[in-house]
């Protein structure tokens, strides 16, 4: 017990030394006035708290952007997941969808997510929907694809062995398939989650009015406070490593890892 | 026998094609039935053509207006990817094989990784102003960290017993490095470059809507939403994701074929 504290204390140490020595050459960087513009970490962690603090409508200003975005990231990526899971599942078994959308899709995985954008804006306006649609077109791709191949790759004797033995098709469904290729639907979600959330932050310069954190920075530059702007993206930083570390990480350690599809 | 190949080869292109060709149907007919506005819809027998004109149209100094985006974009991608990923496998060979040069940039690769590259536009755009210094940029950020990361995975987990087999056998820094560390980590390098050609290529595109420069695939499709063009924005569509599969398959084909399927090793599907 006293081993592992004093473990994961040293573990912590030796990731926070090199961020502090990070920090502690920005600062030289601007006492040295070697890039005009840039903030010291100072003026950043004032304005941090500043937006922290600040209240309108009684709460503070920072977490009104930052809990629209994560509004906007969950609805998004929630239909994200259920679709695609669904669209990859019915390709993974069924060999004309598979058929009529692989094609479809190898065509639409390069095209970039915010070029659906400007499509997006005749479409349906600045506002959530824009942005929640990029989302979802962010995510649901990779989804999609990885699920169908995850499904296809399961092998066919164990769905053979499931059928055989009489299981039906929501048996079938939710004891084997799912589970069957849950490695690379997992692979799939977290490559997901990254688009979601790049695609978040694009749209939102793009089609926000008012809020959310890419609102928050690009809004910024129009009146060159770019303590504001970096204040955002160390929000942004910050919720984009706890997403990608501690929920997908998290879910992986309860399905994939806990039954000891892949090690590490 | 050859003609089983053709064969062969016939059913995979139009087992592709035919698909697709379905969809364009449904569209043009979706399109032409006024069930959705044709502003907002454009069939396929409108936005192909506008792609043809775009490419035969001229710029005043007699360039075709389509090839001049196409081309500025390309070039942009070409130097912010080619650094990024320089920098990437640079930095991510010296990591996998340093347990201190790991130590200290783990933690600030997997904090800045999340980052989305586009956020850091506005930001450079007010120090490097508009224009291609800020997109190439963004773009090389945006490359850097998926070829960092899986470069230097891939470089941490090759076999310790090959490492030492090779090390025994009286190997000098070097040969271990480029004979063994090398190709053991190339399948997830190249992962690692085709992340990164992506991310680089996705990012290159939102900032040429946010940093507008006049010139390339992302500005001509956002100018063409203040005009209500529709057309050209799913002709840009189309043109980006012919370009980026050509792309793909043309440099990542020509070098899996010379060194991971050359020598057995499986490359991962992404």
């Amino acid at each position: 017990m006293y081993e592992e504290a004093r473990d994961s204390i040293r573990r912590f140490i030796l990731f926070t030394l090199p961020l502090i020595s990070l920090v502690l050459i920005w600062q030289a960087v601007c006492s040295l006035d070697l890039i005009k513009m840039l903030p010291s970490p100072l003026e950043v962690a004032k304005t941090l708290l500043r937006l922290s603090f600040q209240t309108q409508g009684g709460w503070p200003v920072l977490a009104l952007h930052l809990s629209r975005s994560l509004l906007r990231v969950g609805a998004g990526f929630a239909l994200a997941m259920v679709a695609g899971i669904a669209v990859g599942l019915l390709m993974g078994t069924n060999r004309y969808a598979d058929f009529l959308l692989r094609p479809i899709f190898s065509v639409l995985l390069p095209v970039p997510t915010l070029a659906w954008v400007p499509i997006l804006l005749i479409w349906t306006g600045t506002g959530d929907d824009t942005i929640i649609i990029a989302i979802f077109l962010g995510g649901f791709f990779s989804i999609a694809y990885n699920t169908a191949t995850g499904v296809r790759s399961i092998d066919r004797d164990l769905i053979l062995a499931a059928k055989t033995m009489g299981a039906t098709r929501w048996t079938l469904f939710t004891r084997v398939l799912l589970p069957g290729s849950m490695v690379p639907v997992l692979a799939g979600l977290r490559l997901a989650v990254g688009y979601s959330w790049r695609a978040l932050v694009g749209a939102e310069m793009l089609a926000a009015a008012g809020w959310g954190l890419g609102y928050l920075v690009f809004a910024a530059r129009a009146f060159m406070a770019v303590n504001v702007m970096f204040a955002g993206l160390i929000t942004i930083m910050a919720t984009g490593y706890i997403m990608e570390n501690l929920l997908v990480g998290s879910l992986e350690k309860r399905t994939v890892k806990k039954w000891g599809m892949i090690r590490i | 026998m050859k003609s089983g190949l053709n064969n062969r080869y016939l059913r995979s292109a139009l087992s592709f094609v035919v698909p697709l060709l379905l969809v364009g149907c449904i569209w043009e007919a979706v399109s032409r039935s006024g069930l959705v506005k044709p502003v907002l819809l454009p069939p396929p027998s409108v936005v192909f053509p506008r792609i043809a004109y775009l490419f035969a149209a001229r710029t005043a100094d007699g360039q075709s207006v389509l090839l001049k985006h196409i081309v500025t974009s390309l070039y942009r991608l070409l130097i912010g990817f080619s650094t990024g990923a320089a920098l990437g496998v640079g930095l991510g060979l010296a990591m996998g094989s340093n347990r201190f040069i790991y130590g200290y940039f783990n933690p600030i690769i997997s904090i800045l990784m999340p980052v989305p590259g586009i956020t850091w536009a506005p930001i450079l755009v007010l120090i490097l102003g508009f224009g291609d210094p800020t997109l190439v940029t963004v773009t090389f950020i945006a490359s850097f960290f998926p070829v960092v990361y899986n470069t230097c995975s891939g470089a941490r987990s090759v076999e310790r017993d090959l490492l030492l087999a090779a090390k025994i056998m009286g190997a000098s820094r070097s040969t271990v490095f480029f004979r063994v560390l090398l190709p053991s980590s190339a399948p997830q390098l190249i992962t690692g470059l085709k992340l990164g050609l992506a991310r680089g290529w996705r990012t290159l595109i939102a900032v040429e809507m946010i940093a507008s420069a006049l010139w390339g695939l992302g500005y001509m499709i956002f100018d063409a939403k203040e005009y209500l063009r529709t057309d050209i924005i799913y002709g840009g569509i189309i043109v980006m994701a012919v370009i980026f599969a050509v792309l793909e398959k043309t440099v990542f084909g020509y070098v899996e074929g010379k060194t991971i399927e050359k020598w057995g090793m499986a490359s991962q599907i992404v």
